[in-house]
């Protein structure tokens, strides 16, 4: 697999030594001298403008832009307290800029949990919990999920309090982090438990396409810094509206920093963040995605323009066309195995956007905007971002991953029970049981609860598992809890087309 | 059966005065049924029966369509095309408010009928890359209006988005000194199929305030004054598609110079 020359990427200044770029050059991430997968805070490694992870479907390119970066000093990479943890801790290149509870697992047994990424604050079940265990790291080992602590009565994206229209009980308190003297909402805390998000194509998660949320019926709220609507599509309860908010709330939290960030190191996070792209290049069982008439590929997506909606433009997934009639010549030059996946991965694409089905007691889609309830479409109707395959509307859409009875039954997890105050549920009614509420926890509204963020469907086969509480084990656990949710009737061959094309993107 | 006839009273009553305005419109309350047509996305079909007359209407062109979990008071006209994609004469211009009246969710099959394909509706906005025209000027005072559901201060899809939208295109253009958004609720009371029907008085100040914060989002440098008033009486804006219910339930942008 032949690496992009380095100057096909744009030339952006890019303030680094020659040096460093030379040596950058000759240090990729499957050279000789191999540096671990994993990048853990503070190696002070040089980001190379090209970098490709293997995984169990082919390989993840993650794109640079300007680089290579050394990242000796870079406050995504350098732990930002004494012995601590890095951005880069939860999200790691080789995992598509996310974290997959396999790395998880491997860095549990390289360092017999002595890894940074199970600090107690939010790398255990709860800090009360005896640290040395596995079992008190069990959600992140097991589900790749880390804690998150919000304030409760609820906050909005601003920090600014909002009074509740619901009320919040806890049912079930699995790991102690919802009970006791200093956890729960009688101390004022909520912990729930989600994956790390990737931070990565974010000019696509940031982009705005409409002026409104019609899901919220409001136009988009403001940016605070800038003045702008934001995209809404940040967070899986979208508590921080754009990057500084994001970074200062990962920072006080997940770095348990005490000082605020610098606005020197604000600036280095927020320009990294929008650097970074990342993809799948090359599937194993059919070669790379930008060939024999496939257009897809980190590249692409670093150099398109972002926030399309694709059934107005370019249809989402549509990168695979190239493979839906592939010319008997071309056919000739592949192996049956390769001819049979890439014809899969193009019917599945065309499943995503074709495969009608009747999405209902879905809020966000099937209330409060007027699409009524039930209403029929596809995978495409919410995930519909050209590219990208998140929403380009603000996502906050319950797809019922958190909430009962459409969750799965998961033991380890806290249950809450939120009563509406005001207005019931258009759903669920008065009262809801939920592993997480979601939006509802920035919102304040009980019609949220359940609301998860869409996130982007790029790089899913370096970041198992998937949904925001690790519901779906691999890709097929995510098909199948569709077709549970929505009873869908895909066929045997529609299931593993769909799988195949999400382990390409 | 006493209530019957005061029932009956109450209808004479309050539909004396509208009666000019709602001749030949439908007007009643009915649990919906789905009827599962499949010709792509959004192509299921919305049946209502008007119990009344017995008749079973396709509301399925209404901008807010049923929750099969709850009654809907439908507003409507009988089409003037007389196909029947759903398979019942369709009302068009239709609205389906939804109720907080619950129904036993009712499903059937297509039977052969092949619902309508989806058609971008007319009222709706394109993306910000694409630049909206300039409208002309001269600029004087003008109100803007914008629609409601039943008893609701939701933002419509593709209808309150577009005629805000537009709204908002003048109003940068024209650069008003402030704005009045003025919330009206129909909040006189009203008896269709046998329920008593009228808005809450607050869904007045709830239309206006949440335009109102809508239109602080879209020209943050123009002040935004709210107002609200009961007992909204209909108008003959266009937009409203003639149904003088649908045109009391409104909120009002007033631009003022
Ligand atoms: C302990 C693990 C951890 C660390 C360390 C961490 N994050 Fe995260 N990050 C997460 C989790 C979990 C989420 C998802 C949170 C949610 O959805 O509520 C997330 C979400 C994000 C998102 C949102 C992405 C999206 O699509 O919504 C960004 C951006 C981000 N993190 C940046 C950072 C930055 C910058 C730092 C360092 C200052 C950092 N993270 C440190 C776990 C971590
Ligand atoms: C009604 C809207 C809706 C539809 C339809 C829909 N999704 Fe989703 N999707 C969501 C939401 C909301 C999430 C986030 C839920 C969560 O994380 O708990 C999501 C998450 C995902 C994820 C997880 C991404 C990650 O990073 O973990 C995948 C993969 C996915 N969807 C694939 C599909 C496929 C395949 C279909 C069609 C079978 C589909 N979606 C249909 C709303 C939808």
């Amino acid at each position: 697999m032949g690496k992009r020359p380095m100057h096909s990427l744009p030339q952006r200044s890019f303030a680094l030594p020659l040096a460093v770029a030379v040596l950058a050059l000759s240090v990729g991430a499957r050279g000789g001298d191999v540096p671990d997968r994993w990048w853990a805070p503070g190696e002070g490694r040089v980001l190379p403008a090209i970098l490709d992870y293997d995984n169990e479907n082919g390989t993840l390119r993650t794109l640079t832009v300007g680089g290579p970066l050394n990242t000796a000093g870079h406050p995504f990479f350098e732990p930002l307290v004494k012995d601590g943890r890095a951005c880069v801790t939860c999200h790691q290149p080789a995992d598509a800029m996310s974290l997959s509870a396999a790395s998880a697992r491997r860095q549990w047994d390289r360092t017999g949990g002595k890894d940074p990424l199970f600090a107690a604050y939010d790398g255990s079940n709860c800090p009360t919990l005896p640290q040395d265990q596995r079992a008190s790291h069990s959600l992140l080992l097991d589900r790749g999920l880390i804690r998150i602590q919000r304030p409760w009565p609820t906050k909005s994206f601003n920090g600014k309090p909002v009074k509740p229209d619901f009320t919040i009980e806890v049912v079930r308190d699995p790991n102690g982090c919802n009970s006791g003297p200093n956890y729960g909402p009688k101390a004022g805390k909520i912990s729930v438990y989600r994956r790390p998000r990737p931070v990565a194509n974010m000019k696509y998660l940031l982009a705005v396409g409409f002026p409104f949320d019609p899901k919220q019926g409001y136009a988009l709220p403001l940016d605070p810094d800038d003045g702008k609507p934001q995209s809404g599509n940040l967070m899986a309860d979208n508590r921080a509206g754009n990057l500084r908010l994001q970074m200062e709330d990962a920072a006080t939290t997940h770095l348990q920093m005490l000082k605020a960030l610098s606005e020197d190191e604000r600036k280095q996070l927020q320009d990294f963040e929008l650097r970074v792209f990342t993809a799948m290049q090359m599937t194993k069982a059919g070669g790379a995605v930008d060939s024999g008439g496939a257009k897809a590929g980190p590249a692409r997506l670093r150099d398109s323009e972002p926030g399309a909606l694709g059934s107005i433009g370019e249809p989402v997934w549509s990168e695979f066309k190239g493979w839906e009639n592939i010319p008997a010549e071309d056919a000739a030059k592949l192996t049956p195995q390769q001819l049979a996946f890439r014809q899969s991965v193009a019917r599945g694409a065309r499943v995503f956007r074709e495969k009608m089905f009747l999405i209902s007691d879905t809020a966000g889609i099937n209330s409060r905007i007027g699409f009524g309830n039930p209403v029929r479409n596809s995978c495409v109707f919410c995930h519909n971002m050209s590219q990208m395959g998140n929403d380009v509307a603000p996502g906050q859409v319950d797809l019922g991953t958190t909430t009962l009875p459409f969750a799965d039954p998961w033991d380890d997890l806290p249950l809450f029970k939120v009563t509406c105050t005001g207005r019931p549920h258009p759903h669920y009614g008065k009262v809801i049981y939920t592993y997480d509420p979601g939006f509802a926890l920035t919102s304040g509204k009980c019609a949220d609860v359940g609301k998860i963020t869409l996130q982007s469907m790029r790089g899913l086969s370096a970041r198992a598992p998937y949904f925001s509480n690790g519901l779906a084990r691999d890709l097929r656990g995510v098909v199948d809890y569709y077709e549970r949710r929505y009873s869908i009737g895909y066929t045997e061959q529609e299931k593993q087309d769909l799988v195949n094309l999400m382990s390409a993107l | 059966m006493k209530s019957l006839a005061v029932l009956a009273a109450l209808v004479a009553a309050t539909t004396a005065q509208a009666a000019q305005d709602t001749a030949g419109l439908v007007r009643f309350v009915a649990c919906p049924v789905y009827r599962d047509t499949d010709a792509g996305r959004k192509s299921g079909c919305w049946l209502t029966d008007d119990r009344a007359t017995g008749k079973r209407w396709d509301v399925t062109e209404s901008p807010y369509k049923p929750d099969w979990n709850f009654a809907v008071l439908v507003e409507g006209k009988p089409s003037a095309h007389a196909a029947q994609p759903c398979g019942a004469p369709a009302l068009d211009p239709v609205r389906t408010s939804r109720l907080d009246i619950p129904c036993t969710r009712h499903m059937i099959p297509a039977e052969g009928f092949p619902g309508r394909r989806y058609t971008l509706p007319r009222r709706n906005i394109g993306p910000l890359s694409v630049a909206r025209a300039v409208p002309p000027g001269p600029y004087a005072e003008r109100t803007f209006p914008v629609y409601f559901e039943f008893d609701k201060d939701f933002l419509v899809y593709q209808y309150d988005d577009w005629l805000i939208d537009n709204a908002v295109t003048w109003i940068r253009a024209a650069r008003p000194r402030k704005l009045v958004v003025t919330g009206y609720a129909a909040t006189q009371a009203q008896m269709v199929s046998g329920v008593k029907l009228a808005e809450r008085p607050d869904a007045a100040r709830e239309r206006a305030e949440t335009i109102a914060e809508t239109m602080r989002r879209l020209v943050p440098d123009i002040p935004v004054e709210t107002k609200w008033k009961t007992a909204a009486k209909p108008t003959d804006e266009p937009e409203a598609d003639g149904l003088p219910w649908q045109s009391q339930r409104r909120a009002e942008i007033r631009a003022v110079f």
